[in-house]
């Protein structure tokens, strides 16, 4: 096995990564707001990467302008599911049936997928599609650092917006303890909706990135939900940067598997993961006071 | 609480007991007779083999519902035991030579040994960690079952011989039909049988409040363990008399998330609290689905009626069928049963509304939320 | 306190026995044995899914051969009418989907699905009702060893010899030329390894060294690492044994980390019509197998490329042809027996075609015991961006390309 395919392994895992970290984080902001494990995350992923790919095939323009609609779009779907349907259940049974009912929702959006657009694998046909950059000699395709770019820019984005604004105050306070938030006069309820809305766009924003260099089909979200749900216990459920290291670790190491694995092998990395974190430290590996209620 | 008031009554049993013994036989006898004769009254071989397929989720999720109905714990994964099931059936006639029904039993033992390790493992966690550790099992089964191509054919599937080669497709159909209808028998038996047990109160105590079980010296582990491996047991004799059945094997469709949903779509409809909730809950998602095949065929929209279904009972009878069905018959039969069959989340919203309306300060939706944090907390 | 609970698991069951009878018998009907009821094919396509854009072209060759057919006044004087049922590429369906046709449509003639995976399970359905089952699709070696009597593949070769003229062409270039070493990347599915494989087995008996042989699953749609793997080997010739969105994933990770063979063939994704526009009209020089040729002479060939252009507006590629060709065979069979309903006439239908050679728009086919054509496949290569045959040497269109230019 020689250096430069190790490299190259090494620079597609982090590229991977990072497109993992934003996902995971939003799925992260469920659960912290809500506690909810919203299994429906890649189904918008994959409606998201549909409707990017529509965009392009009808207008010709390219598929990175079609977040100016679904991104503000799928943060008030995100706002409306909560008000409407998260907050309808018993909070002593949520967990659960937040997991069922988010199910039903993945299970509806495929359905739909596969009505209006039929189950016929989908790909954006660029330009740029076959080109790429040379980096230390790994060849590194530019749609793909188009889409890392992208989720890297949403990563950062989300980082500041929890970290500096009053908002985002608001947000960890609510995450922490609600009761406690509920006090100091936030309106909890109101957060909440907004931590879903903000994880949708999240998946708004992933699903772009995933339609310009993969291909798409109806029932492809099955394919991530997997990784990201054991990103998110690895992490430490509810922590962001915890899913966003777990995301890179994991990112990288399925990369790098495959090369003396293969493809399908190396995607049990996470799997063993996850049973790997539940037997030695079900808290997880980056979280903190949060995931050890689960 | 947007669903305060209609969850008050106490959701009891659907008929008082002094009905007597009579009728319900009659009724268990009318039941039986009607499933049995099916086969006899099927117009035609496709019908027939529609009803073998209705059976196959009636034992599914009957089985699913000795771990979801007792003890509360929700596995989307079930798919992972009736697709383990199958392919034990299937490689132990093919590479062993066992005979077919031996195999059939050898390979729901099996299973049932491989789920106590499982079991040890995804039932040390709760809530939200136990349903993405079943979710992970199946999805780990399919990557291993399409990877591992020497032992168990990869993506070309497996092919199972079958077990009575002479017979034309419509009187296959018709022995299977009698084989699943058996089976279903015997997994119903073991429910009632466990229902009446100390070992099944215990389990049922879990289900309610499993610390507070815990603390009244119930052994919470031990039973929780043994009940995910009874329903494992079952789950893989159905997996396994499918693969008799059907013949063919395809990871991606025994390893599926979707099967394992229906089983938990089927028993909740139905009413997980009840014996024959998950085989009404069958026979209505089998039958509907069916029928969409026929009419929808080429498009995914029954996948958007099982998603929708699935939405209406989680968002608005998480308790199924029987016990809405049993709220309308208590209208006319104001009798209160005396076994409480209702979560204790229930019983405290039951009793806040009993406060409210004998005039005490109602309690404040932070109050609410606050309980069912510290619930939640205590889940630790 | 269960009582009501069996009492309504009846009620429901009863419903149940009574609303699958009621959809059953309102569609059922529709095909008595009447010689002016047209003979109605009940087929299950993969219109969706994993193979649907070859379910695509098979459901058109089908539905060609049956206009040709009512064109001319019909089979046996009566008229056909194909019911086709979608499948999704899912086996379960595809089963569900046969009994359905043979035992509640009651239909009177089957014709096969696509793909092997597909064929197997189906087979099994047909050959249980004693129906005769011609399939367009089942190619690989498995389908002809599960014992099967009623089966009968209606193309000009199995999966494992489509490659034999390239492998005579590659192992017979001078030493200096010939490739040293090859990469190969297959998809789990039965008839695409069949194709990769066989050209391994004779490339490395020939000396070609083997230096990557990656399997994947259907549903694999990163193809970054294997790409990463051939290229990195710098292997002189890749070889796909594909379908075809993983032939098209496969080409274009390859491309975007610039590895150039000197030959590059994959099987049944070149032929179709996307594939150019798919991977950015970089085709020049992609090698395909191909069981048909428009620019066959066989009288019937004439007629359906005429016939289908004439219909579709495009010429027919090669699952057109092979389900053209399914049609073709039954159609001789159901006229020299006389019959075309289930039951007795099933057997017959068999046992002629067991004896009989049948002419159609491939060449003249004659099956052995487990229904596997006596012949080969024409090799095809994207020549000045026209897909042509370059191999063998007495049927080509163009010269091959060797060494296949960049992409």
């Amino acid at each position: 096995m020689s250096g430069t395919l190790i490299f190259q392994s090494i620079v597609l895992g982090i590229l991977l990564g990072g497109l993992y970290a934003l996902l995971a984080a939003g799925l992260t902001l469920y659960f912290g707001v809500m506690r909810v494990v919203m299994i429906a995350h890649s189904a918008f992923l994959i409606l998201a990467a549909y409707l990017a790919w529509y965009f392009h095939q009808q207008t010709g323009l390219d598929p990175l302008l079609s977040l100016f609609v679904t991104v503000p779009l799928f943060f008030l779907v995100g706002v409306v599911m909560q008000r409407l349907l998260i907050t309808r259940l018993r909070p002593a049974t949520l967990t659960m049936m937040s997991v069922l009912l988010t199910f039903a929702i993945a299970l509806i959006i495929e359905g739909m997928l596969g009505y209006v657009f039929t189950g016929t694998q989908r790909r954006i046909n660029l330009s740029y599609s076959g080109s790429s950059l040379d980096l230390f000699g790994a060849r590194v395709a530019v749609v793909k650092l188009i889409a890392f770019g992208l989720a890297a820019v949403s990563l950062l984005a989300l980082y500041l917006l929890l970290k500096k604004s009053r908002f985002g105050w608001a947000l960890r306070a609510t995450i922490q303890h609600k009761e406690a938030a509920q006090l100091t006069g936030i309106d909890t309820d109101r957060i909440a909706g907004f931590g879903f809305g903000l994880g949708l766009a999240s998946a708004a924003i992933g699903g772009t990135a995933l339609s310009l260099d993969s291909t798409i089909y109806p029932s492809l979200h099955w394919h991530w939900i997997g990784p990201l749900m054991a990103i998110i216990v690895v992490g430490g459920l509810g922590s962001v940067p915890g899913a966003a290291i777990a995301a890179m670790v994991l990112g990288l190491g399925q990369s790098l598997l495959q090369l003396p694995l293969g493809t399908t092998w190396a995607q049990t990395v996470f799997y063993v993961a996850l049973f790997g974190t539940l037997a030695f430290r079900p808290q997880g590996f980056f979280g903190g006071r949060l995931a050890q209620r689960f | 609480m947007p669903r305060g008031s209609e969850t008050t009554a106490p959701a009891g049993g659907l008929l008082p007991a002094r009905l007597g013994t009579p009728v319900r036989l009659i009724a268990l006898v009318v039941g039986a007779a009607l499933v049995l004769s099916f086969p006899l009254v099927a117009p035609n071989p496709y019908i027939l083999s529609a009803g073998v397929v209705v059976l196959n989720y009636a034992i599914l999720s009957t089985a699913w519902n000795f771990v979801g109905g007792f003890t509360g714990y929700i596995s989307l994964g079930h798919a992972a035991y009736s697709g383990l099931g199958g392919y034990a059936t299937g490689l132990l006639i093919t590479k062993a030579g066992v005979p077919s029904f031996v195999a059939l039993i050898l390979a729901g033992l099996i299973v049932a040994a491989l789920a106590v390790p499982i079991g040890i493992a995804a039932l040390r966690v709760r809530g939200a960690s136990f349903v993405i550790v079943s979710i992970a099992l199946v999805l780990i089964l399919l990557l291993v079952f399409q990877s591992w191509a020497a032992f168990t054919g990869g993506s070309n599937g497996l092919v199972v011989p079958r077990p009575f080669p002479d017979l034309l497709r419509p009187e296959h159909h018709m022995v299977f039909f009698y084989l699943y209808a058996g089976l279903i028998a015997i997994a119903l038996l073991a429910w009632w049988a466990i229902d009446r047990s100390r070992f099944g109160m215990g389990l049922k105590a879990i289900r309610e409040d499993e610390d507070k079980a815990q603390s009244l010296g119930t052994p919470t582990f031990t039973f929780k363990l043994i009940a995910y491996v009874v329903s494992a047991l079952f789950t893989a004799l159905g997996g396994g008399l499918y693969a008799l059945w059907f013949g063919d094997l395809d990871p991606i469709f025994q390893f599926s998330i979707l099967t394992g949903s229906y089983m938990v779509l089927m028993a909740l409809l139905g009413g997980i609290r009840h014996l024959f909730g998950p085989l009404l809950g069958a026979f209505i998602v089998g039958t509907a689905l069916e029928i969409f095949k026929l009419e929808f065929g080429s498009t995914q929209l029954h996948l958007v009626a099982a998603g929708l279904l699935l939405g209406i009972v989680v968002l608005f009878m998480p308790d199924g069928i029987i016990p809405a069905v049993g709220n309308l018959v208590r209208r006319f039969r104001p009798t209160e049963s005396s076994i409480r069959e209702v979560t204790a989340a229930e019983l405290l919203e039951q009793n806040k509304a009993r406060a409210a309306a004998a005039g005490k300060p109602a309690a404040p939706a932070a109050d609410a939320d606050a309980a069912s944090e510290t619930k939640a907390e205590v889940k630790r | 306190m269960k009582a009501t609970a069996r009492a309504r698991r009846g009620v429901i069951a009863g419903a149940a026995v009574a609303a699958l009878a009621l959809s059953g018998c309102s569609a059922a009907g529709g095909s008595g044995d009447s010689a002016d009821d047209p003979i109605v094919i009940g087929i299950s396509l993969p219109l969706t899914g994993d193979f649907s854009e070859p379910g695509k072209g098979v459901q058109r060759g089908y539905e060609a051969w049956a206009k040709v057919v009512n064109d001319k006044g019909g089979l046996l004087g009566r008229q056909v009418e194909l019911k086709i049922l979608d499948d999704q590429s899912s086996a379960d369906r595809v089963v569900a989907d046969y009994e359905q046709l043979i035992g509640r449509d009651n239909v009177d003639l089957v014709f096969g699905p696509f793909s092997t995976r597909l064929v197997v399970p189906s087979a099994r359905v047909a050959e249980e009702y004693g129906m005769l089952y011609v399939e367009p699709a089942g190619a690989a070696p498995e389908v002809f060893e599960q014992g099967f009597k009623n089966l009968f593949y209606a193309a000009p070769a199995v999966a494992n010899d489509h490659y034999n003229y390239l492998a005579e062409y590659i192992l017979a270039l001078p030493a200096d030329q010939r490739p040293q070493t090859a990469a190969y990347a297959a998809m789990d599915d039965p008839f695409a390894q069949g194709t990769a494989y066989g050209l391994k087995e004779k490339l490395e008996a020939g000396g070609v060294r083997t230096v990557v042989d990656e399997v994947y699953p259907p549903n694999t749609t990163d193809f970054n690492s294997i790409a990463a793997k051939i290229a990195s080997s710098r292997a002189d010739i890749v070889v796909g044994g594909t379908q075809y969105q993983d032939a098209v994933n496969l080409i274009v990770a390859l491309q975007q980390l610039n590895y150039q063979p000197k030959l590059a063939a994959f099987s049944t994704a070149p032929t179709n019509p996307e594939f150019s526009k798919a991977i950015g009209a970089k085709t020049e020089g992609i090698l395909a197998p191909t069981g048909y040729t428009t620019k066959a002479t066989y009288p019937s060939n004439t007629e359906f490329v005429q016939a289908y252009t004439a219909q579709f507006g495009t010429p027919p590629g090669e699952d057109e042809a092979n389900a053209y060709t399914t049609g073709q065979v039954v159609a001789a069979a159901v006229e020299a027996v006389g019959c075309a309903e289930q039951g007795d006439c099933q057997q017959k239908l068999v046992d002629w075609l067991r004896g009989n050679t049948v002419d159609t728009v491939v060449g003249p086919l004659s099956w052995d015991a487990q229904g596997r054509p006596q012949g080969a496949h024409m090799i095809q290569q994207y020549v000045d961006g026209q897909i042509q045959i370059v191999l063998p040497g007495e049927t080509k269109e163009a010269d091959i390309i060797y060494p296949k230019p960049s992409w």
